[in-house]
């Protein structure tokens, strides 16, 4: 696995191109910059400066090489490159809070943004006034929408907010798609029907993520829960109260295996039975440690025992890769190794540490002896 | 063998989210007295035989144990927090700082 400290700043967000040659991320300022990667080495080849406001979703359309970020400063920008040059296209998303999370639908001809203002805009560009429309989709969201995704059939799209609930609702544009065909979620899917809500837990939703299926929906919320929504299973859901701080990020990368990584620094694996419908831990993906026990003296044991109530010899200094939260899990939906959520064979994290890391799920397998990915 | 059951009973009977604060006080008042009968060394399995459930809401009562400290409460209820804790994680403090049903 690789690792690679970009900046001294958190990384807000990122998106990968489609080759992976290419990463655009957020320095934690109103700006994108673009990293190209040769061979080891990482050259920054464009900045773009548009946003008046910290840039909080970006998301590169793999197939039409065009960027979507959004911002606080309540707009989109749609990026396509001209020559060599990123230009920017205005996108009205008629929000008046902070837009937080965007993503390009399976097709890209839509793209999906959560904001504060409690609704998700859904964006579609309009041939004959060659400009980018949105359509709101309100009820029954009571709070800040902080993470989606969308199904693979372009249709559906789960949203995570901070009224404690994952939600999946149609976002069907009949301007640009025809009508789609039932899923186990549901057969009638007009647009901002709600096709599943979870019972609260009791945590905002950080992230969530459709399987590459469709059929199952997990996400992560901040009262340390993993849960899971089976639409197989005639959508029950199973949870998974874990023993970490909150989970900040999750994805699937396989059917039944996810991963998911957050305020403690390093990734874990979790693994769904569809039998029993439960979730599982299934160990911690990180280097492995390789401290040495020195002995203390009883003073220090002493000092210890005053200090941290407690006599064991434990560092304060973190072992795990990122020093700081991880904020972002990106699985390659087509990643350079043939993945995808179904069989992804390389995951990156991005954190607060400034750092990214590309993480192999093989020698992932081969170093941590008792990881099983199914 | 009685301060085991006790504990079971006390968790079972637990009005979790409900609306009187004085069942509320009751309850939490009945499951400190359950608590401090504990002698250090049977702290332990009695967390162990609690699952998952069992040990958030024992977390839940030890922080509102904490809250309204008695002469020798503060020192019993920081050894049942020391093995709460490696049983539940941080995640079980976690869940008793976001619950929305209290005890």
């Amino acid at each position: 696995m690789a690792y690679h400290s970009f900046l001294l700043e958190p990384i807000s967000c990122h998106a990968w191109n489609k080759d992976r040659t290419q990463i655009a991320l957020c320095p934690n300022n109103h700006e994108v910059h673009i990293y190209h990667k040769d061979g080891a080495k990482w050259t920054k080849v464009h900045e773009l400066k548009e946003h008046n406001g910290q840039v909080t979703g970006i998301d590169w359309a793999p197939e039409s090489n065009r960027l979507v970020t959004c911002g606080t400063d309540r707009n989109a920008y749609v990026w396509t490159l001209k020559g060599n040059v990123w230009k920017p296209t205005l996108v009205i998303l008629r929000i008046n809070r902070a837009a937080r999370c965007v993503k390009w639908s399976p097709k890209e001809n839509k793209f999906a943004v959560g904001s504060g203002s409690r609704l998700i805009s859904i964006c579609y560009f309009e041939q004959e006034n060659d400009w980018w429309v949105c359509k709101h989709i309100k009820k029954p969201i009571r709070s800040t929408v902080l993470s989606l995704d969308w199904h693979p059939n372009n249709v559906l799209l789960a949203a995570g907010s901070c009224d404690f609930k994952c939600r999946i609702f149609s976002a069907y544009i009949k301007e640009v798609e025809e009508r789609p065909s039932p899923t186990p979620w549901g057969s009638k899917m007009p647009f901002g029907e709600l096709m599943f809500e979870s019972s609260s837990s009791c945590g905002w939703v950080h992230s969530i993520c459709f399987s590459a299926s469709g059929a199952r929906v997990a996400w992560v919320s901040h009262d340390s829960t993993l849960c899971l929504a089976d639409a197989n299973r005639k959508m029950a859901v199973a949870s998974l109260c874990t023993e970490t701080l909150p989970l900040l990020a999750v994805t699937f990368i396989t059917e039944n295996s996810l991963v998911a990584a957050g305020h403690d620094c390093y990734s874990m694996l979790f693994t769904y039975e569809e039998s029993q419908g439960a979730l599982t831990f299934g160990g911690k993906l990180d280097v492995p440690k390789q401290s040495s026990q020195r002995g203390l003296t009883a003073r220090e044991r002493f000092q210890n025992l005053d200090k941290k109530a407690s006599s064991d010899t434990t560092n304060a200094t973190l072992d795990t890769l990122h020093k700081n939260s991880i904020r972002h899990v990106t699985g390659g939906q087509i990643s350079v190794l043939a993945g995808g959520k179904a069989n992804c064979s390389q995951f990156c994290t991005t954190g607060m540490d400034g750092g990214m890391s590309i993480w192999d799920v093989k020698s992932l397998e081969s170093a941590l002896k008792d990881l099983k990915i199914k | 063998g009685d301060a085991l059951r006790a504990l079971h009973t006390a968790m079972r009977g637990s009005p979790a989210g409900a609306r009187s604060q004085a069942v509320k006080e009751q309850a939490q008042g009945t499951m400190l007295k359950v608590l401090t009968s504990f002698k250090s060394s049977e702290i332990e399995q009695a967390v162990n035989s609690l699952d998952r459930n069992g040990i958030d809401l024992l977390m839940k009562y030890i922080y509102k144990g904490f809250e309204k400290p008695t002469e020798n409460s503060s020192a019993i209820l920081l050894q049942w927090h020391e093995k709460a804790l490696a049983a539940g994680g941080l995640g079980s403090i976690v869940r008793v700082l976001t619950a929305r049903k209290t005890v």
